[in-house]
């Protein structure tokens, strides 16, 4: 009973704060929208037949995917290094190097874009280094198309995948690795087939979060995309504030959060699998 | 008993304003852009009011005018905002789904004095109170001789330098109805656009210039950008005429803003009288020669400098192509599609 009192206000806020919006945008999107933009007050699947029916939203489905699962296997990738050498580093230096793997976390996610703008612009430091040693002539486009995209989102993921694999794999009980390297398996051999089987949950984990905030990811993809990177998130944003079509707008942000359950879900049973297994 | 008295202060302080104001002429809340055009809005429109009719006007960022329609739509039940200036076409929405009020020349007789564009912009609710206009803007350093024409923009020297907004957003949707009449004869024509903007597309640096692209000039990031007239002018001014200003030879469009009355208003008289004022030929001269927004109101007298920085000069006013925004409406998520698979895909870097 006191449990349940104890969780009542963040059931308040979670119930204020989330699930009112969702179930205004779930009703806004069964309206309809006039041929001028303006929205009228109806039940109807029409906008949610359009969407589904267009050919653009398929793209955008496929873009938004793709580049989310990309960006989350290279922010894990990138991430398990890191979280290893935290791992393995005296204890009194684990909770620096912890802070440190998270530090971007507590700079703005629009100022950390404006900063890679700086960094990766035709004028940036990247390509004043290329150009200055004579390895390209020319710029290289590195910012306001899909790499650049692809560079931001990667960066701006790691950091979470940090957290999680930090905790995941602050469990593994390391005498299972010294069993390992007992019986003379090498440093590598113990990281495959020891090390990082264990740590496929925290992975998974890893890559699952990552993958969720991608797909939701806005301010990367519009400022670092140039407008040459349409996934569903500009797209609702088109929708919503330059083309006014609300329930459109909402369609897609309803269809967006099915698909982040659906995604929720999968890794649950995944999970579920792998510890049953 | 210590806290009855602090209940007391607590209640007079809150309602203080109220009281001032109501002594005076009462109170309203102004719905309009930020920034720039706050600032000079403020000085030349809204302050002059207060002064005049002692009524208090609270200044509302509404963002964009998208965003303003959503408060609108957010406050349908209890309206705090009591006028709203806002884009035309976003206004004619707000005007359909009856968020401002329809209105006339007997609720608001300076409406006669408003033009018949102006006055057709707005339908049957609020008219035209600023005229602005599709520009091209330059980085004057780097282009010379000053440009006059858009096609300068297609000049191979500046590939990789040039900053434009794709559709929806209405800057590129003005953009492509110029190309369309200056090919095709009629701004409907998009297919007499297209292959003049497939040759540009990879040329663009970017689609989405953020913040804007006069910031981008001015940090050596473009060479060119398309604008809007009244900004493009504060900016070039601010820059010492490091940002050129161009009406391109090939034509132009009006960019409308009308001023509305909004439903169910909770301060409505002087709402009207705010409106009255901000159509009226003082007002509408005074923001005209700080911001260089056309004036509406056919009485306005401005001075030759600055009327000749906006559209409404005679040099430049049959150069302005007579789009109609609310048919424009209906066709854009057509063009906003054909841009998508031609234009920018045409312009992968």
């Amino acid at each position: 009973m006191i449990g349940l009192l104890l969780c009542l206000p963040a059931a308040l806020i979670l119930g204020v704060g989330f699930v009112w919006p969702v179930v205004l945008l779930a009703r806004i999107s069964f309206n309809r929208t006039t041929d001028m933009g303006a929205m009228e007050e109806a039940w109807t699947l029409d906008t949610y037949a359009r969407i589904v029916t267009d050919d653009f939203t398929w793209d955008l489905a496929w873009n938004t995917i793709t580049l989310s699962a990309g960006c989350a296997a290279a922010a894990v990738a990138l991430a398990l290094p890191v979280t290893l050498l935290i791992r393995n580093a005296p204890p009194r230096w684990r909770g620096l190097m912890a802070l440190m793997a998270v530090a971007p976390l507590l700079v703005s996610g629009t100022a950390r874009i404006v900063g890679w703008m700086a960094i990766l612009g035709d004028q940036g430091m990247v390509n004043a280094l290329l150009t200055g040693l004579g390895i390209t002539s020319d710029p290289l486009r590195l910012i306001n198309n899909l790499t650049g995209v692809r560079i931001g989102l990667t960066e701006s993921l790691m950091p979470y995948c940090c957290l999680v694999l930090i905790a995941g794999l602050g469990r593994l009980d390391s005498r299972l690795e010294e069993a390992a390297a007992t019986l003379g398996a090498t440093r590598s051999r113990t990281f495959l087939r020891v090390t990082l089987p264990l740590a496929f949950p925290a992975l998974l984990a890893a890559f699952l979060l990552a993958f969720v905030l991608g797909v939701s990811a806005f301010i990367t993809p519009r400022l670092m995309g140039g407008g040459r990177v349409f996934v569903v998130a500009t797209e609702i944003f088109d929708l919503a504030l330059e083309t006014v079509d609300w329930p459109a707008a909402a369609a897609m942000a309803m269809l967006l959060l099915g698909t982040l359950i659906a995604a929720m879900v999968l890794r649950g049973v995944l999970t579920a699998r792998k510890v049953a297994g | 008993m210590r806290r009855t008295l602090f209940a007391a202060c607590a209640s007079l302080a809150l309602a203080a304003p109220d009281i001032a104001a109501a002594q005076d002429g009462g109170r309203m809340t102004l719905q309009a852009y930020a920034g720039i055009f706050r600032d000079n809005y403020t000085e030349t429109v809204v302050a002059p009011f207060t002064a005049a009719r002692g009524t208090a006007v609270q200044y509302h960022d509404g963002g964009t005018s998208a965003a303003m329609l959503g408060t609108l739509r957010a406050q349908r039940a209890d309206p705090q905002i009591d006028v709203v200036i806002m884009d035309v076409t976003t206004a004619a929405i707000a005007c359909a789904e009856g968020l401002v009020e329809k209105i006339d020349a007997t609720t608001l007789p300076v409406i006669a004095d408003v033009g018949e564009q102006g006055r057709q912009a707005g339908g049957e609710c609020g008219p035209a109170v600023t005229y602005d206009h599709l520009v091209m803007v330059y980085d004057s350093r780097a282009v010379t001789p000053a440009p006059t024409s858009l096609a300068a923009m297609w000049a191979p020297e500046h590939r990789g330098r040039i900053a434009l907004s794709a559709p929806p957003n209405i800057q590129g949707l003005a953009l492509t109805a110029i190309l369309a009449h200056a090919n095709g004869g009629n701004w409907r024509n998009l297919n007499a656009a297209m292959p003049r903007l497939r040759e540009l597309a990879p040329s663009v640096q970017t689609f989405t210039p953020n913040p804007d692209g006069y910031t981008l000039i001015l940090n050596d990031q473009v060479r060119f950008a398309t604008g809007w007239n009244a900004r493009a002018q504060l900016y070039s001014d601010q820059s010492q005429g490091r940002i050129g200003v161009t009406l391109p030879s090939e034509g132009t469009v009006f960019q409308i803003n009308t001023i509305n009355l909004v439903a169910n208003s909770k301060n409505r008289a002087q709402a009207l009288a705010f409106m009255a004022h901000a159509l009226s030929p003082e007002a509408q001269a005074a923001f005209t020669e700080r911001m260089f927004y056309g004036p509406t109101n056919t009485r306005t007298q401005v001075s030759a400098a600055a009327l000749g920085r906006t559209a409404l000069a005679p040099e430049f006013r049959e150069r302005v192509i007579p789009l109609d925004w609310n048919e424009m409406v209906r066709l854009r998520d057509s063009w906003n599609q054909r841009w998508r698979r031609e234009v920018i895909a045409a312009s992968s870097r």
